[in-house]
């Protein structure tokens, strides 16, 4: 605290003597980098598959806790993912990391579903385009790469957020830490929001017939999602 | 034919899930206005309440050890001596050390925030406000004032704060007038003597009688022996004395 003239004297205090981290339960893989994905699946698909946008919409049910690792990319949105971002991801975290000491594992399938282009130029009609390239769907809270090993989080951020600022979707490197305060977080605003109206509240009541106005997948979705969006401010 | 409301979206218009942020509906953009999360806010805001120092105290080995430490140097050491103690050239340390060292002090470098707590929890709580800032202990078996005034005098950059001698505090003036007191063996001499001055004057008083007579006499009889060749003499002096 600063004295009288305002200014603050450093003082040396006694040297608190902090432990080194301990490692003992970590468990290495047998490749410690990232595995090449392949840009088409083993075997391409012939038919030509529907859009199927649902599987970008809403909160992701699979890959959303930590398996091996400590740290990891999450998705707060959705989106596809194409050969050139998992491409970028395999290098970028490849640089970054030391594979002696760190690993990292895919949280998220190869590119399985494919997208249909038609070519430039030309009207409407025709019939449905060929395939052009295959991706996969990523929803929001989902996570696509982890990262564990001999780290701390201060390591691994760096190249972490540089790979989460480049995905089509936005992204932030978390840590099971820090992924369990943002899940506490959002669990105590729910609990001491003053505003007694909640979009939940509403849609499930019905109050107004808001529902004329809203889709029948807002029960589910709560205001908290809109089309591929998650809206973090919102309860 | 035009009996139904207008439906926002039912042929034109784009699926649900796009690429570009979907237009609301004007009611669905109310509904989010309205369903918007609120701050609680305390009667009291929290910068006016007194910030609370949350220390993890974790029960530091080291801390406890360094904290026997003091106690027994407070427990063993006839005279400790708090000092202010401003940045020395190492050498100087290293001198004042050895010169103090030659009169069996020893320096002690203790931080404040370990005997602290030591002190306020034994019977020295008042030399607690001379812990503060930078300060050294001098501690020692025997009570040797006068060459650790001498040693520190030509040291400018410490200065005698306090003392715990035999379980007194003195101040700094208290122990100058410490220094000046005669040592243990002189004071007993002087004691021993004070107490021996009265019964020595006893054999005195006794005979002061006596022999005030024997010199009245002795002066009577040189009197006649003067007078025997000059005057006649005269009587003797009354018998004064009992």
């Amino acid at each position: 605290p600063p004295g009288p003239g305002g200014l603050t004297v450093p003082r040396a205090g006694l040297k608190k003597f902090v432990l080194p981290p301990d490692y003992s339960g970590i468990t290495f893989p047998e490749k410690t980098k990232l595995k090449f994905m392949d840009k088409v699946p083993a075997v391409p698909k012939v038919r030509r598959e529907p859009r199927r946008l649902r599987d970008i919409r809403g909160p992701s049910r699979e890959a959303t806790d930590f398996t091996q690792g400590q740290y990891g990319i999450m998705a707060l949105g959705g989106g596809y993912l194409h050969w050139g971002h998992f491409e970028m991801i395999r290098l970028t975290i490849g640089r970054g990391m030391d594979p002696k000491s760190m690993f990292a594992i895919w949280r998220v399938p190869a590119p399985s579903k494919p997208v249909t282009r038609k070519s430039l130029g030309h009207r409407m009609g025709g019939g449905k385009g060929p395939i052009d390239h295959y991706v996969t769907a990523v929803k929001s809270g989902r996570l696509v790469v982890e990262v564990g090993g001999r780290c701390e989080f201060g390591e691994v951020e760096p190249f972490l957020t540089q790979v989460a600022r480049k995905l089509p979707f936005p992204a932030v490197a978390v840590s099971r830490d820090s992924l369990q305060q943002m899940r506490q977080g959002g669990e105590e605003k729910k609990l001491n929001n003053q505003n007694p109206w909640t979009f939940e509240r509403v849609v499930t009541a019905n109050m107004l017939g808001m529902r004329k106005y809203l889709s029948p997948y807002d029960l589910r979705l709560k205001g908290r999602y809109w089309g591929k969006f998650f809206l973090k401010h919102r309860v | 034919a035009g009996g139904r409301p207008p439906l926002p979206s039912v042929r034109r218009g784009s699926k649900a899930v796009t690429r570009h942020w979907k237009a609301m509906h004007f009611q669905r953009q109310k509904l989010m206005a309205v369903t918007e999360y609120l701050a609680p806010r305390p009667a009291i805001p929290p910068r006016c309440l007194a910030p609370r120092k949350e220390r993890l105290e974790e029960d530091n080995s080291y801390v406890r050890l360094l904290q026997r430490q003091v106690e027994e140097v407070f427990r063993d050491n006839r005279m400790i001596v708090i000092c202010q103690y401003n940045s020395m050239p190492g050498e100087d340390v290293v001198l004042m050390r050895h010169y103090l060292r030659k009169h069996n002090i020893e320096v002690k470098f203790i931080l404040n925030e370990i005997i602290r707590p030591v002190l306020s929890q034994s019977k020295y709580k008042n030399l607690l406000p001379l812990f503060v800032a930078r300060n050294i202990l001098l501690v020692s078996r025997e009570a040797k004032v006068k060459e650790m005034l001498r040693v520190l005098k030509g040291v400018p950059q410490i200065n005698l704060l306090g003392a715990c001698i035999d379980d007194t505090i003195l101040s700094r003036q208290g122990v100058e007038n410490f220094a000046k007191l005669p040592t243990l063996e002189v004071s007993q001499g002087q004691t021993v003597g004070a107490l021996a001055l009265l019964p020595s004057q006893t054999s005195s008083l006794l005979q002061r009688g006596s022999a005030h007579l024997a010199a009245l006499l002795d002066e009577h009889i040189r009197r006649l022996q003067a007078g025997e060749t000059g005057s006649p003499a005269e009587p003797a002096p009354a018998q004064s004395s009992g």
